[in-house]
């Protein structure tokens, strides 16, 4: 049959694909590695689920198997939620079929039987457009379709699965910073801080307003002050608060990818010609030192 | 004996470019540079060559601007570079890159590990990797923070959203690289030096008998501007500015 196939190892995902399948008018098909995945979507607005049946946990491993089987089917456009495991399978499917692949979608529209996507290049400085037909494979991200409603059909499938990579251990990520995705307000610090203890002149802004305090990636990832869960940009957290302050941060734009769907965007820094106040809504030109103490006191208030 | 090859990109750096009124983009300015998180693939290539006994060979596919790209890649370790000097690099998108990539990684003799980045700082698309796996039917590990060789298996940590997954593959196989996996070095003054010595091999696009058209068109390119207020409080001193600041925020309604 014809339609989108989708995967996620996340339903929420899943459930916003098949959403954007319907807008489209077209059939969602689901590909779950597990019977429990495949009740919690059965009233996802699918037409139907299938449960894959095979020798392994790991879903990147069915990547052939399912490439046939799109091509057997006649699929027209495989679906994967863009996250690790996702984005990995979904790039070995379109390596066996050897087509056209589009990563992390910004937006996806049919056109003349052609499926129009945007993406961002150069860590979202560019935006280019590329123009899907046959059968292609694209990644979307959370958060970009409506979920629908309606019963979809079960069935099972016996599929053969690469088990030249098996999987020794599983242990839950201990996260020692927050889940800055979620966060409602974000407190980012960046190089202009000069020592690790200086850091509580933002936790206590965080603080006063209910923040997370978050980071640039060399903040984690050079000098080790905060966890490299905490560092915000194209590889590592994206955010959407209402409300981001930035303090000592320039912008570069892998940064500033990560923080494109805020609210509102404070930038305070002593360089005026930091590209962060071109991708702020206000800006404070100075000393975070003095700066970030006096807003503190204000918002105290 | 056992090769590693380092996939590596030659990227114009995004700090210089320069977004035109109309929106046009103008690369023209653009200096080259390898791929940030390219670094840390050729590190991790230098590693695991040692690891193995084997060479590390560098692989890239790229217009005639990537020729500078080889000294610096050298500088950083790697024994030998595979330079693809092709003008269809520039056009090239996912598909066409790894059908390059993998063409010329099968001129290599005895190659056990290849490894690239998860993504390039220019497109970051995270295909490489897997697309390289699947044209050469090689077992493929992505997101890698962590890595092992002992023998002939490779056992690797990988970072997903909700779990560490520790996995083990038998050599040969392709992995992508997280930059956490190590440090990359800058390389010192004797390393540059005896980069120029180092072998180059380079193949033009008819060497490698590969399709190098890309699977999708691109029909638009142009640059993207934040809709942002750009308010810059810098009436009176710091002690108003930080005062308009604050109504500003309880205006909006965002505390």
């Amino acid at each position: 049959m014809a339609g989108i196939f989708i995967y996620s190892d996340k339903a929420d995902i899943t459930s916003e694909i098949i959403g954007f399948a319907r807008l489209n008018g077209k059939l969602p098909v689901v590909l779950t590695l597990s019977e429990k995945d495949a009740q919690a979507l059965r009233n996802a607005g699918a037409d139907k689920i299938i449960v894959i049946k095979g020798q392994s946990e790991m879903i990147e491993n069915y990547a052939r198997a399912i490439a046939a089987v799109l091509k057997n089917e006649g699929a027209e456009l495989f679906a994967v939620g863009a996250t690790p495991r996702g984005r990995d399978l979904a790039a070995r499917v379109a390596g066996y079929l050897d087509c056209a692949m589009v990563s992390d979608i910004s937006s996806a529209s049919y056109k003349d039987e052609q499926l129009i996507c945007t993406r961002m290049l150069y860590g979202g400085a560019v935006q280019q457009t590329e123009k899907l037909s046959g059968l292609s494979v694209i990644t979307v991200p959370a958060g970009k379709y409506e979920p629908v409603q309606g019963e979809a059909s079960l069935q099972t499938l016996e599929l053969q699965a690469d088990t030249r990579v098996s999987v020794v251990e599983t242990a839950p990520i201990v996260k020692e910073g927050v889940d800055l995705s979620k966060a409602e307000k974000v407190v980012c610090v960046g190089m202009a801080l000069d020592k690790a203890e200086d850091l509580q002149i933002a936790r206590d802004l965080a603080n006063v307003i209910g923040a997370e305090v978050g980071c640039t990636r060399s903040i984690a990832e050079e000098r080790h002050w905060l966890p490299a869960e905490s560092y915000i940009g194209i590889s590592g957290a994206v955010v959407k608060p209402k409300l981001y302050i930035s303090m000592g941060v320039s912008g570069q734009i892998q940064h500033v990818y990560g923080i494109r769907d805020a609210g509102l965007i404070v930038a305070i820094d002593t360089n005026e010609k930091a590209p962060i106040f071109k991708a702020a809504d206000y800006g404070i030109v100075g000393d975070l030192y003095q700066v970030v103490p006096m807003l503190t006191e204000a918002l105290k208030k | 004996m056992s090769q590693v090859i380092a996939c590596y990109k030659w990227v114009a750096d995004e700090a210089d470019i320069r977004i035109n009124a109309d929106l046009s983009v103008d690369l023209s300015k653009a200096k080259g540079k390898i791929s940030d998180y390219d670094k840390n693939v050729i590190e991790a290539a230098v590693q695991a060559a040692a690891a193995l006994g084997g060479k590390a060979v560098g692989v890239t596919f790229g217009t005639a601007d990537a020729k500078p790209s080889l000294k610096d890649a050298l500088s950083r370790g790697l024994d030998e570079a595979c330079y693809i000097n092709a003008q269809e690099a520039s056009q090239a998108d996912g598909a066409a890159t790894a059908r390059a990539l993998a063409a010329a990684i099968k001129k290599i003799a005895d190659v056990g590990l290849i490894i690239c980045a998860e993504g390039a700082s220019d497109t970051y698309s995270r295909q490489t990797a897997p697309r390289i796996g699947a044209l050469l039917d090689l077992p493929v590990v992505t997101s890698v923070s962590k890595m092992d060789i002992n023998g002939n298996i490779l056992t690797a940590a990988r970072k997903l959203d909700d779990c560490m997954q520790t996995v083990k593959v038998e050599l040969p196989a392709v992995v992508a690289v997280l930059p956490e996996i190590n440090p990359a070095p800058i390389p010192g003054l004797k390393a540059v030096l005896a980069a120029g010595k180092k072998t180059v091999t380079e193949l033009k696009a008819a060497d490698l008998g590969a399709d190098l058209t890309p699977r999708s068109t691109v029909s638009e390119v142009k640059g993207y501007v934040m809709n942002r207020k750009n308010i810059i409080f810098n009436e009176g001193d710091l002690a108003e500015q930080v005062k308009a600041l604050a109504a500003a925020l309880r205006k909006e309604g965002v505390l």
